[in-house]
């Protein structure tokens, strides 16, 4: 295999799969065209064999499952749609699906405006630090998400560093345990998602914002714009498909969350921060009903495609 | 899309097809064979023997393997360890396969597809064969026996045998609280005094299973353990909505009103609550005997066990517990070798070897010699034990219970769910999973 693929990229012979003249001088050889389409597919394989078996396969298996009642076990029967019925019917469902919506906000929207604020202060000012700051907000995406929940739920536990700071700062009264609050649990979890994608946001926008052509800011400063305007005129407009990318990509950690939820409140309390990524969970693993699972997940699925194709809509590029 | 592409697109929805096609024999089930008639026997052969045992709790399993076989130097047991979290996931595939192993630690929400598929061996049989109703305490063997469809438990057959039974109580912090209290009013009185000091009157983690713990031990001095065994073994027609349930609903509101447990505890995970408790930050702690060990370590003779005390006072009849218990796979080859290991469990020296593990002894009459904390939880449990009076946990009713119980304690804990929506919300549940 790596003996065909050196010459393969040598230019005489790159050129001429593009259609191109010849380079070099000599005989030509005979047309091979169908055999270099083979083979062709022959380096595509390995990669459609991994994203078939691991993403389309259980996908169409997924669906498959949704339509049966099956325990795992025992033989399956036919479902039809009865557990997309049961799972409609389920208040609890919709309670789940308003959550994360809500965390959507946490996950997507304030990290979005975090980055974009981190952007506009870091670009063209820090220059030595930049390694240190890139490292420090980056952190969080490179941690587990389960040893990041256990954590939060530490510091955000009764006598977590949160309660000691607020006491330090004489906010003594409002201390609580605020991932078992009735009303700010779901808020206290989501700021943990701020927490995470923050970083990922600022590292999307400064690399979007380090290509943007310095003589537009030039040009901006001479025409009397003043910081606020460069980044509202130059920079916004500059990252804004970074912008798109780094909103359908937090969009569906959001909608998707399960890890997160699972280690700090497992939906607790009292339901408040029920996700469909939990349900799902519960309804496979505890009650051992794989088709009520899989059509949960089918859910799921459709709820994620419309919101980011909503989000893609909404951000896209006018001029395009 | 050019033609090749679209040509291999077609190609690859056939391949596709073709998967699905197969998964669909894959869900066809595996339908065990339940015919195999074996010839029971209590003796085993001198041949050498293997067998493979999978399991998930450990201590106490694999020092019993190490105890059955130093007695039967022929047989050799392989054990397989699953972490917990995946146990019921791995064990539900490994017996419906071709190479199951021949003994599986049981759980009850493995078995509810287990024991319908044939593939978890009926003891009776041997159970006969070796007197094992006098040899382990009745009420543990009622748990694992079950009708057919697994739905209904303490009837039908017999299913697994334990190694180790747990059970549920308080542990109090001998620093603050001097003696431990008789009465349910005495116990109030205990943690309102802690409050009134300034300490954390009750560490609870009621973010995983503390919390319906709590609940638990109540209603086992409030309720009529009759019908709260009907209803965890889902006899038809039982109900959780009854006025003994609701009155340790009650209680259990009340003491969160009266600031005996913190809000803090649904966010608080059970390990959590332990380490708090162990560091001296609370009076009380309601939980296992599993957590023993650990607080032994680090409270050494700080540390006191009684059971939950009753209104009136009376020595308490009942109390919640689990057992580690082991089932023999309908495909083993050798399931008397399988039975005899089963027959050790109740031996006095896998009594030692369980109460060494953390567990109490399947031999609820050994003498296992225990000072300080065990000795506490040994003469605690001893009585109930033997009056047949260990019941299961309410998860066991219905595979979707924990769901309905973890929310719902903190529900009740933060003051947003009235008692009697608790145990409705439960009792659909159950209604679910057995039908009204």
């Amino acid at each position: 295999m790596a003996r065909d693929l050196s010459p393969a990229v040598s230019p005489p012979r790159a050129a001429q799969a593009r259609g191109g003249g010849r380079v070099t001088d000599g005989p030509a050889p005979p047309p091979r065209r169908p055999g270099r389409r083979a083979r062709g597919w022959l380096y595509v394989l390995p990669a459609v064999a991994v994203y078939l078996g691991f993403a389309i396969w259980p996908a169409l298996n997924t669906l498959r499952l949704s339509l049966l009642t099956w325990d795992g076990i025992l033989p399956a029967e036919w479902a039809g749609l009865s557990n997309y019925v049961k799972i409609f019917r389920d208040s609890q469902l919709y309670e789940a699906i308003l959550h994360s919506l809500a965390l959507i906000i946490f996950f997507s929207v304030i990290p979005i405006g975090v980055g974009l604020l981190m952007t506009a202060l870091l670009m063209g000012k820090v220059r030595r630090g930049m390694t240190f700051f890139r490292i420090v907000f980056f952190l969080p995406q490179v941690l587990p998400l389960v040893a990041v929940g256990i954590t939060w739920r530490w510091l955000y536990s009764e006598s977590g560093v949160v309660n000691q700071f607020l006491d330090l700062v004489g906010l003594g009264s409002i201390t609580r345990a605020w991932l078992g609050d009735y009303g700010l649990a779901l808020v206290a979890l989501g700021l943990i998602g701020t927490w995470v994608m923050s970083g990922l946001c600022m590292m999307l926008f400064l690399a979007g914002a380090q290509k943007i052509d310095p003589s537009l800011y030039e040009a901006a400063r001479l025409d009397g714009a003043g910081a606020f305007r460069q980044f509202r005129h130059v920079t916004v407009p500059g990252v804004r498909r970074e912008i798109t990318v780094a909103g359908v990509i937090t969009t569906i950690s959001a909608l998707a969350s399960f890890d997160l939820v699972f280690v700090t409140t497992n939906g607790g309390p009292a339901g408040q921060t029920n996700v469909p990524g939990l349900l799902v969970y519960r309804l496979a693993f505890n009650e051992g009903d794989i088709g009520g699972a899989s059509a949960l997940a089918v859910v799921l699925t459709v709820i994620v495609v419309a919101v980011v194709s909503a989000v893609r809509y909404f951000t896209r590029d006018d001029e395009s | 899309m050019t033609r090749p592409a679209r040509r291999a697109a077609v190609a690859a929805l056939s391949v596709t097809t073709a998967f699905a096609l197969t998964a669909c024999a894959g869900t066809s089930g595996s339908g065990g064979n339940t015919a195999t008639k074996v010839d029971v026997s209590t003796t085993i052969p001198n041949d050498p023997v293997t067998l493979t045992l999978a399991y998930t709790n450990d201590p106490p399993t694999k020092a019993l393997i190490d105890g059955f076989t130093q007695k039967h130097p022929n047989v050799t047991i392989k054990p397989q360890m699953t972490p917990f979290n995946d146990y019921i996931k791995s064990i539900k595939l490994a017996m419906s396969g071709d190479a199951a192993p021949d003994i599986a630690q049981y759980n009850p929400g493995a078995m509810n597809s287990l024991v319908p598929a044939g593939l978890i061996l009926d003891l009776s049989p041997w159970s006969k064969a070796y007197g094992w109703t006098t040899k382990f305490p009745p009420a543990s063997l009622e748990v694992l026996s079950s009708d057919k469809s697994a739905k209904q438990f303490g009837t039908g057959s017999l299913y697994a045998v334990p190694g180790g039974l747990s059970v549920l109580g308080v542990f109090y912090n001998k620093k603050i609280v001097k003696e431990a209290p008789k009465t349910l009013a005495d116990f109030e009185a205990a943690m309102q005094k802690a409050k009134d000091a300034g300490q954390t009157p009750l560490s609870n983690g009621a973010l995983q299973v503390g919390g319906f713990h709590l609940w638990n031990a109540l209603l086992n001095v409030t309720g009529d353990v009759n019908d709260y065994r009907s209803w965890v073994y889902g006899k038809p027609g039982a109900t959780i909505e009854n006025p003994a349930a609701l009155k340790a609903t009650q209680t259990l509101t009340d003491w969160a009103k009266k600031g005996y447990i913190s809000s803090g505890a649904s966010a608080t995970a059970d390990p959590d609550a332990l380490a708090s408790f162990a560091k001296g930050k609370s009076a009380f702690l309601i939980t296992g005997n599993w957590g023993a060990s650990a607080l032994e370590t680090e409270m050494k003779d700080d540390v006191g066990f009684f059971l939950m005390p009753t209104p009136s006072g009376e020595p308490a009849k009942v109390a919640s517990g689990a057992s580690v218990a082991y089932a023999i796979s309908s495909k083993s080859k050798n399931p008397n070798v399988a039975a005899a290991f089963l027959d050790y469990l109740s031996s006095p020296e896998a009594a030692k070897i369980e109460f060494e593990g953390g567990f109490m002894p399947v031999d609820t009459k050994a003498e296992l010699g225990a000072t300080g904390l065990r000795g506490d939880i040994a003469s605690a449990f001893a009585p109930v034990a033997q009056g047949n009076g260990i019941v299961p946990f309410p998860d066991f009713a219905s595979p979707g219970m924990i769901d309905k119980l973890t929310p719902g304690i903190q529900g009740l804990i933060s003051g947003k769910m009235a008692p009697d929506a608790f145990l409705k919300s439960l009792q659909e549940s159950w209604d679910g999973h057995h039908g009204s």
